[in-house]
């Protein structure tokens, strides 16, 4: 399983994580069995300056600064190819 | 033991047709003072000429209980100043007023023209007992009837308007109405049912019931119905914040393992820090997260209970609170106000470390800053809420 967590807290649902909240209803059918999308409160990433800007969400516990639906795709289809070639 | 919760409400019901109702219901608690003052009022009649006259009863006589005035010249005084009835040569002013002690437990219950009050300790009755009365040689055909009552802890005052025990009249089975026996006997049944039952619940079904067994389930007369109900407090705990001090934190996330109360955290990293203390996880529904209203879905943080976004969550939640109006509210801002509305003592444990990334000018709305937020909280919840509210800093 993938694990996706999105930050829920106020810097990142204000700048833009709360579009991202819906993000699992509109995954490919054929990608929901092998992710799992959580919410958690808060990265703790906004409070560090080195971390790039909000909104956060961790992929497999790699940490995405800005992250958008077009960059958490990008990642998330690697890591399922990388799934697949596992498999 | 804490000092008891005094949980004041009432459930009024218009007469059918009337714009007004014709009762009036009014309580307060002086600031400063541990004391409860509740006066009823019934005015002649019914709609706005009825609702006008025992308005200025209940305003008059709340004003001088306030100030502590002689009770036989104050009623002369309120008999006075509100217009006698044409027909009956007199100022038709019945009341009941309440003015009870919060810490010791003792009651004066003033009444005059309005129907015997009712105190239930469990479901067992304790009598009334009238330790005096009082005429006054200006108005001899009103008489004042005065008991000085000891409440304990669990006990509940129930006074009402006729409208509530003459209901039924008109029917077979009520030839004199339910009266005072009829509604003993069904708040002690609703008690025996339910032994916690809220003043609020208990009051609004005496008053519904009042009014469904009218002929025809018709409101035939305003219906008035207060209940008093001494409790041990209910305790909510709000959380907000990390602290100022990181070495605080384990004394301040100890704060979230309930003891006795319920507990609420509101923030990100206030639950990243609870979290990491007490090693419990944080589980949000994201299928809330559709229907949050513009607010981040609320969660549930494991033996500890509701967990929410801070500040834009607080901010809604004063917001609606101002407002007095939330039926459509968000689901985390609806889930506190709820555990809100059933507390009576609300503690906030607020951190005060400032989070730097709230002070982004990119942010698309100004954040308020958590202190100012508490405080518009404090204010309302204690002046339009009657919640007492301790608040502490970390
Ligand atoms: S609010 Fe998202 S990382 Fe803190």
């Amino acid at each position: 399983m993938i694990d996706l967590e999105i930050c829920c807290g106020t810097t990142c649902y204000m700048l833009g994580g709360a579009a991202l909240l819906e993000l699992e209803k509109a995954l490919p059918e054929e990608w929901r069995q092998l992710v799992d999308v959580r919410a958690v409160p808060c990265t703790d990433a906004c409070a560090r300056e080195d971390l790039g800007r909000a909104p956060f969400v961790r992929l497999n516990g790699e940490l995405i600064a800005n992250a958008t639906r077009e960059k958490i795709y990008l990642r998330l289809s690697e890591l399922v190819a990388a799934a697949g070639g596992e498999k | 033991m804490a000092e008891p919760f005094v949980e004041m409400e009432y459930c009024q019901i218009t007469k059918d047709g009337q714009c007004a109702c014709g009762d009036d219901f009014q309580w307060e608690k002086p600031a400063g003072e541990e004391r409860c003052i509740a006066v009823l009022s019934d005015g002649l009649g019914s709609g706005i000429k009825a609702n006008l006259l025992a308005n200025m009863t209940t305003t008059m006589a709340l004003k001088f209980m306030r100030s502590n005035k002689p009770i036989l010249r104050s009623a002369e005084i309120i008999m006075d100043s509100l217009p006698v009835c044409e027909v009956r040569k007199i100022s038709y002013a019945t009341f009941t007023i309440v003015d009870l002690s919060a810490a010791t437990g003792r009651a004066r219950v003033i009444e005059m023209g309005n129907p015997g009050y009712i105190q239930l300790r469990g479901e067992t009755e304790i009598p009334p007992c009238s330790t005096g009365n009082l005429v006054s040689s200006r108005w001899p055909d009103r008489q004042m009837d005065i008991s000085e009552i000891q409440m304990a802890v669990g006990d509940r005052l129930i006074f009402c308007s006729d409208g509530v025990t003459q209901a039924g009249l008109g029917r077979p089975e009520y030839r004199f109405g339910w009266r005072r026996q009829g509604l003993l006997e069904f708040a002690r049944e609703l008690i025996l049912a339910d032994p916690g039952i809220s003043a609020r619940d208990l009051s609004r079904t005496i008053a519904f019931n009042a009014m469904s067994i009218n002929p025809d389930r018709r409101c035939v007369d305003d219906i008035t119905c207060a209940v008093i109900y001494l409790r041990k407090p209910r305790t909510l705990r709000i959380i907000t914040g990390p602290p100022f001090h990181k070495e605080d934190d384990g004394a301040f996330a100890a704060l979230a393992v309930p003891d006795g109360g319920k507990v609420i955290v509101c923030g990100g990293t206030t639950a990243n820090i609870i979290t990491r203390v007490l090693h419990r996880e944080v589980h949000i529904d994201l299928k809330l997260a559709c229907c949050s209203g513009g607010l981040p879905p609320p969660g549930r943080m494991d033996g500890v209970g509701l967990v929410t976004e801070g500040i834009l969550t607080l901010t809604r939640v004063a917001g609606l609170l101002e407002a007095h109006e939330w039926e459509d509210a968000p689901a985390a801002a609806r889930e506190i106000i709820g555990l809100i509305e059933e507390s009576d003592a609300i503690e906030f444990v607020v951190g005060t470390k400032v989070n730097e990334a709230h002070q982004d000018p990119k942010l698309p709305v100004d954040l308020e800053i958590r202190r100012n937020i508490i405080k518009r909280l404090h204010e309302i919840l204690e002046k339009d809420y009657g919640k007492k509210v301790t608040v502490r800093y970390f």
